[in-house]
């Protein structure tokens, strides 16, 4: 017989511990099913909301990029022909680097020096930083602060020193809002303010002449062309040459006019634009053909055609077709118009839409981690603590349900830890299935009802890498959540005396 | 006549090692301010290859006596000493090396693993104990063999009778070949046959192997093979006899 030569217990080896563990999740199959049902429905609804809000943020991306694209026409008309407001240029000094096209060119009206012009854009950072932040104030504390200044009038109003004790004195009372920029700085800024509205003022002068020198050379240009009744036609026709010679006018006039990448694609949308113009007349007339045309195809009363009807049914090829021979009929001016162009014009107005629709749906995106918002991560929250509970109640019958078997374990050998691995064990298994499922599902869901509010416009727009990211973290989670929803049942095993094993059921 | 008979007892077994001894082994357990002496005070001595039975009637203290013994639990007063180990100077991990390599345990309702198969059960503390797979699956076919169950090594309990699974229990009770057998009441749940071969084995394993037998029971049969029995009453030793002075009285007791 051995002698009794008491060691420690070694711990048992991972393989084997894993393979008791799913020994155990097989044999008690149905309840484990159920709890990780539990965590696919959590898992699913985070990757679900996850799914959408990037798709959402993309979106956004995707949408302010393009419509930066397609206004780039409407944007370049605007610029030569208004200076704009000194607030936006405020603005475009504090927002921008001074490398900006549109900073550049300021710097080229005003011909300041590096030093001179880092000068003044810190200044209007700082300017910018003062109307942002009476901009966030709710309309009580803003009237309670500033009375009823806007803009850089803020800056007058504060100037007055009875006004300045009024706003140090609200600030002290709403403790909640905090500003960051300190009173001196703010008074050096409020004496400062005569030379910034100068230079702002020099600025806009000079935008207004190099604007003036355009002016001028449209009504030289079109003085005999008598279709063109106003600036606005003139310019939008001469728009159409932005990649010629009205190009290099517009740049000696001092505006920074990238003749390889903007002009071009300036000049492909005005003429589009003169496309969509000339279709707009095709309808107009009190009773022609080409109405006729349309309420034949679209089967509605004559009166009852308008420009989306006619954009509708010009994105068939074949429809276009006939409407260019029926406009040719009439003796409309069809030069250059191919039924190619009609679908092509078409397509793009209804990304147009898509755009605008875009753009209204992903307004609120992009906040917070992941482009959550704060109500989307809260009701997050809440749908983890949830199923955490779940989790911790099933294990928690888990580990009641089998005290003899734990107890056994003991007596044969088992150390503590053993039992506390073998249930979180068990719990981190159940979140690896349920959380892949989960955010599959979860990933498939929110991708789908993406697609389906914006449309196959934006499926090049889908980000697949951060969605894939967005899985990873839901897996992740969703094991975590379940290892420490496991904690304390497993604990409770790890403690159980093994002299229960004893006990008769 | 109760002194008598342990003295005759220790005398008897004087040359003999003792494998399980305790001194004023007390329990007191406290519940909702109401404490109960489950143990007044147990002295005794287990010697090595020695079949006891441990009688007594329900809430006698005998099972508290047999957690004592089986190091599942820890004295209020006193000493349990397995092999002159004094079980409360062990660690958590050593006393799961105890219990792991030292003493085989046996359940009135077997308290196999449900899910799974009986080699694996009997393989478990071995696992437990850090011998490598290949050994473990050989030895526990070897100990199948010896209860007889061989051919079913990759049954589930479920796919087994009574007998059967206790037969497992015990084949892994024997696991990582244990000084001691602590059985509690192995024959409760069988029917006499299956019972009688339970206690067979029992006995074998008691005389091939020399292993040391503790049985509690009910069972009568047992007198017939053990060697020494116990009665346990109130918390308190009530007699403990040699089966030859037992078989004397048999008569007596078989109004129990």
């Amino acid at each position: 017989m051995k002698e009794i030569n008491i060691a420690e217990q070694p711990w048992l080896s991972l393989k084997r511990t894993v393979k008791i563990t799913i020994d155990g999740i097989r044999y008690r199959l149905f309840r484990a099913t159920v709890t990780v049902a539990v965590i696919v429905v959590a898992v699913a609804f985070l990757m679900n909301i996850l799914a959408e809000s990037l798709i959402k943020r993309a979106v956004a991306a995707d949408t302010r990029e393009r419509s930066d694209n397609a206004q780039l026409n409407s944007n370049w008309s605007t610029k030569l022909t208004s200076t704009g407001s000194p607030e936006s240029i405020v603005a475009e000094l504090a927002r921008l680097d001074a490398s900006a096209d549109v900073n550049v060119e300021t710097r080229n009206f005003i011909r300041l020096p590096d030093d001179d012009f880092a000068r003044l854009q810190s200044t209007a950072r700082d300017v910018q930083y003062v109307l942002d932040f009476f901009d966030d104030l709710d309309y009580a504390k803003r009237r309670d602060l500033i009375k009823t200044a806007a803009g850089l009038e803020i800056l007058d109003y504060l100037a007055r020193p009875e006004n300045f004790d009024t706003f140090k004195l609200g600030l002290d009372r709403y403790r909640m809002i905090r500003f960051e920029m300190d009173f001196d700085k703010l008074q050096k800024l409020i004496g400062q303010r005569a030379d910034f509205r100068r230079t702002l003022a020099d600025i806009i002068a000079k935008r207004h002449e190099a604007n003036a020198k355009i002016t001028a050379y449209l009504k030289a240009e079109y003085k005999d062309n008598p279709t063109l009744v106003n600036d606005a036609d003139r310019l939008a026709m001469a728009m159409t040459d932005a990649d010629g010679k009205f190009g290099d006018v517009i740049r000696s006039a001092g505006f920074n006019f990238d003749a390889k990448r903007i002009a071009p694609i300036v000049a492909d949308q005005a003429k589009n634009q003169q496309f969509i113009l000339r279709m707009k007349f095709s309808i107009t007339g009190a009773s022609n053909k080409t109405r006729q045309l349309l309420a034949q195809e679209a089967n509605k009363i004559p009166s009852d055609i308008n420009e989306a009807i006619m954009w509708d049914y010009l994105e068939s090829a074949s429809f276009a077709k006939r409407y260019i021979q029926v406009m040719q009929e009439s003796g409309m001016d069809t030069a250059s118009l191919t039924p190619e162009l009609l679908v092509k014009l078409a397509k793009a107005r209804k990304e147009t839409a898509a755009l605008a629709r875009a753009k209204r749906l992903t307004m609120d995106s992009g906040k917070g981690f992941m482009g959550l918002g704060e109500r989307l991560a809260y009701l997050l929250v809440v749908s983890f603590l949830v199923c955490g509970i779940g989790i911790t109640n099933a294990m928690m019958m888990s580990v009641t349900e089998r005290f003899t078997e734990i107890a056994t374990l003991k007596c044969l050998g088992a150390l503590d830890g053993f039992i506390m691995i073998m249930f979180v064990l068990e719990s981190c298994i159940m979140g690896i299935v349920g959380g892949t499922i989960g955010a599959i599902i979860g990933a498939v869901i929110g991708t789908g009802r993406m697609m389906a509010s914006f449309g196959v416009n934006f499926f090049a727009a889908i980000p697949v890498l951060d969605i894939f990211g967005g899985i990873l973290i839901s897996i992740l989670l969703g094991t975590l959540l379940a290892a420490f929803a496991a904690v304390v049942p497993s604990f409770k095993a790890a403690r159980l005396a093994p002299m229960e094993a004893m006990r008769v059921e | 006549m109760e002194e008598t008979n342990r003295t005759a007892a220790g005398e008897k077994s004087a040359e003999r090692r003792v494998i399980i001894r305790t001194v004023g082994l007390k329990k007191i357990y406290t519940m909702n301010n109401v404490t109960t002496e489950a143990l007044r005070g147990v002295d005794m001595s287990i010697f090595q290859g020695e079949f006891i039975s441990v009688m007594g009637p329900s809430g006698s203290g005998k099972s508290t006596f047999f957690n004592m013994i089986g190091a599942l639990d820890s004295p209020s007063i006193g000493r349990v000493f397995i092999d002159e180990v004094d079980v409360a100077q062990l660690t958590a991990e050593e006393l799961a090396f105890l219990r792991c390599h030292k003493i085989g345990y046996i359940f009135q309702s077997y308290n196999l693993i449900r899910y799974m198969t009986a080699l694996e059960n009997v393989t478990t503390p071995m696992a437990f104990g850090g011998v490598q797979p290949d050994e473990a699956r050989e030895r526990g076919m070897n100990i199948l063999d010896l209860v007889g169950l061989k051919e079913r090594w990759h049954h589930r309990p479920i796919e087994m009778s009574g007998g059967q699974q206790q037969r497992v229990a015990i084949a892994r009770s024997l696991a990582n070949d244990p000084s001691v057998l602590l059985c509690d009441e192995p024959t409760a749940n069988l029917d006499l046959h299956t019972g009688q071969e339970i206690l067979d084995i029992l006995k074998r394993l008691n005389v091939e192997k020399g292993v040391t037998v503790i049985c509690a029971t009910h069972d009568h049969r047992m007198m017939n093979i053990c060697d020494r029995l116990m009665w346990i009453r109130d918390g308190r030793i009530d007699r403990i006899a040699n089966r030859e002075d037992v078989h004397i009285e048999v008569g007596g007791i078989e109004g129990h």
